[in-house]
Formats: structure tokens, sequence, C-alpha cells
């Protein structure tokens, strides 16, 4: 273990070299003395010079390897340093940093292992396109099926404790979309989970979900990859 | 026609029962010969190496010997309930055709697995050892060539 930072604030970027000085600049506003760990998935672009110069710590990845491979290289790191908690956000802004106190506020206080920062506990006026509701809505009623009451199974602003860590640090974990799939894993394996209302911004990219036949993709590997995690026995 | 015609199963018979043509034979050692050959030129020049070429060499193998003697294949296409010999050859190739790609299929998958982890093993250390070449800088900056 090279040092121990208490909190470490994840975030994968995949070119975002004109956006993530300023998410870098209020997430350390926001939580002084964090660990900021930027994990460049094989961007082209200079987003690695640029977060490396804002002072975050880069791990960049050879080639791309996926947005979930990403996450877990950073997982991997901060089991590794000995982080004991861990926020992860988007590069891009669309989640705000003046939420990251009150993700990491129920895991200082020992009440869970991993929290979701949801769109939809507190009203909000967070708007998704059709596809993406109904999207939500069918991720919802697979977590209702597999005892999973999460309101925002798609989010990706959540904080871990090191238990999650080390379970998000297994093979099972997908290279690409981590979803309900990933939370019902967590949930079979006794992880503690709670969602904490947050705002978010629309994401200033165009998703990378949208075109071709990725949506259809998209649902088919969810729905096989929770069916897998339903199917696997429980761990302790 | 009646299914049920006892005379439909006679010549399903007669046809099982037909010898094959020498031309048959030829092809099939010709085709089991240059997959032998192929196979052992692609190991001699390193395109594919020798823990992957059992199941080629056998399936060359297995076409001789089905060429040779027809008794093993006449009485699985009468399990089968083909009716002709070529015709079980066809069906059983198809059932090795899907069976090889899904075990490719799974070792790609596995391989892809360990692609992963060694590239963001790779990042890790990367990240590591920018830091501590960082650390021995008077200007604290460490940069790696990308690659």
């Amino acid at each position: 273990m090279a040092h121990t930072d208490a909190v470490t604030v994840l975030l994968p970027a995949f070119e975002e070299a004109e956006r993530i000085v300023e998410v870098l600049r209020a997430v350390a506003q926001a939580v002084p003395g964090a660990q900021l760990v930027v994990v460049d998935d094989g961007s082209r672009d200079a987003t690695a010079e640029v977060a490396r110069r804002a002072g975050a710590r880069v791990l960049r990845h050879p080639f791309n390897l996926g947005y979930g491979a990403a996450l877990q290289t950073g997982y991997k790191d901060a089991l590794a340093r000995g982080a004991m908690w861990l926020v992860q956000m988007d590069a891009d802004g669309q989640h705000d940093a003046a939420d990251l106190e009150a993700l990491l506020r129920p895991l200082r206080e020992d009440r869970c292992d991993l929290v979701i920062g949801s769109r939809f506990v507190a009203p909000s006026d967070y708007e998704m396109g059709a596809l993406r509701r109904t999207g939500r809505r069918l991720f919802e009623l697979l977590g209702r099926l597999s005892g999973l009451e999460v309101s925002d199974p798609t989010s990706g602003f959540q904080a871990m404790n090191r238990r999650v860590l080390a379970l998000y640090g297994e093979d099972f974990f997908p290279a690409d979309y981590p979803d309900i799939d990933v939370l019902v894993m967590a949930r079979r394996r006794g992880i503690r989970i709670l969602e904490v209302p947050v705002s978010m911004r629309a994401s200033p990219r165009r998703s990378t979900l949208h075109g071709g036949l990725r949506v259809p993709y998209y649902a088919y590997k969810m729905l096989l990859s929770w069916w897998a995690a339903v199917g696997r026995r429980r761990r302790p | 026609m009646n299914p049920q015609d006892p005379r439909l199963g006679e010549l399903r018979e007669l046809f099982l029962a037909a010898p094959e043509s020498t031309q048959v034979q030829i092809m099939a050692w010709i085709a089991a010969g240059s997959l032998f050959v192929l196979v052992a030129w692609l190991v001699r020049r390193r395109s594919l190496t020798a823990e992957y070429t059992p199941i080629w060499m056998g399936l060359a193998l297995g076409l001789v010997v089905a060429s040779v003697d027809l008794t093993v294949l006449r009485a699985l296409a009468r399990t089968l309930g083909a009716w002709t010999l070529s015709s079980t050859v066809f069906f059983l190739g198809e059932v090795f055709l899907v069976a090889i790609c899904l075990n490719y299929a799974v070792r790609i998958s596995q391989t892809g697995l360990r692609v992963r982890k060694l590239a963001q093993e790779t990042a890790i250390l990367r990240g590591r050892l920018e830091e501590l070449e960082a650390r021995g800088r008077p200007d604290g900056s460490a940069q790696l060539p990308a690659g």
C-alpha cells in the first residue's frame, strides 16, 4: 500500500480535454484533500495531460477498453492504495460536485456500503428521452424482481466503501455498461445499498448509446447479465 | 404421399446401401490430405500453434477413415434418420462448425478478459511509475511517452 487516501474521487474519461479541468476544480473545492483519479480510457486528445496539470492522478489505458473497464481500473487502484471511500462521477460535468458530500455521508456513518446518487428519489427537473425512460423503468422492474428497490439503476454517480471496491474488482464486472446487473450482484453478495437525491445536468455529449443497433444490444445484454446475476449462487 | 408407406423405408435402405462412387472417396482423401498439409504448413510458418492442431488433424483422419469404411457412417445415417450418406456428412459438418465456433467464442472471451486485466494493470503500474518519477524531479512533473 503506497499511502492512504481516505476519499478518492474517480472520473473515467474519454476525450474530455475540454471539460475535465472545470470538473476537477469543482471536485477539489467540494472535497478538499480528496485524491482525484482520472482514468483516461485511451483518449486521442489531451485529456490525460490536461487532467494531470489540474492536479489529478492519471491512469491511462493503452487503448479504449470501455466505461466499465475504466471504472474498474480506478477501483483496483484505489483498493491497492488503501482508499477508504471512493466516489465515481462523470468527467463531462453531468454530475454536480456539490452533491459529493451527500454521497459520502452515509458511508462515513457506516449506514451502507454503496450509495447511489438518484435523480428520482426527490422531485427533479431532469429530463429523459422516451427511450431512456423506458429503459429505466425496465431496469427498475428487473431490480424489483430480484429484490432490489432502486429508483435510478443507471446512475453513474455512486460512492462506495472498500467492501464494494473489492467486489467490483472481480471478473464479473462488465467492461462496457455496469448497471442493474452489477447492483443485483452486489445485493446478492450482501452489499447494503442506499439512494440519496442528487441533481444532474444533461450530458453535453451525445449519448454513446444512441444510434444503430446499440440500444437493442444494450437491452439484450442487460437482460442476459441480469438473468446471469440472479442465477448465480448467493455468496456471503 | 403417405409417410407411413412401407415402400419409403425400402427406398431409404436402398439409398443407404448404395455404394459410394470412387470419385467421392478420392475427393474425401484429397480434402483430408489438403487439410493435413495446410495445418502442417500453418504450424511451420507459425500462424497456428501446435496446441490448436489436434482437432483439425483429427478431422482429416476422420475423413479418411469414413471414406475408406462406410459402416460407421451408414450406422450414423440410420440413427439420425438420414436418407443419404452425403447428407449425414453435411449435417455432421455443420454440428462440428457450430461446436468449434462456440469453443472459439469461449476462448476469445477468456482472452478478452485477460487483455483487459493486463491493460488495467499496465495503466496502474504506469501511474505509479510516473508518480515515482515525479518525486525524483525538482519541478515535480513526470510524463512517460504515450503508447
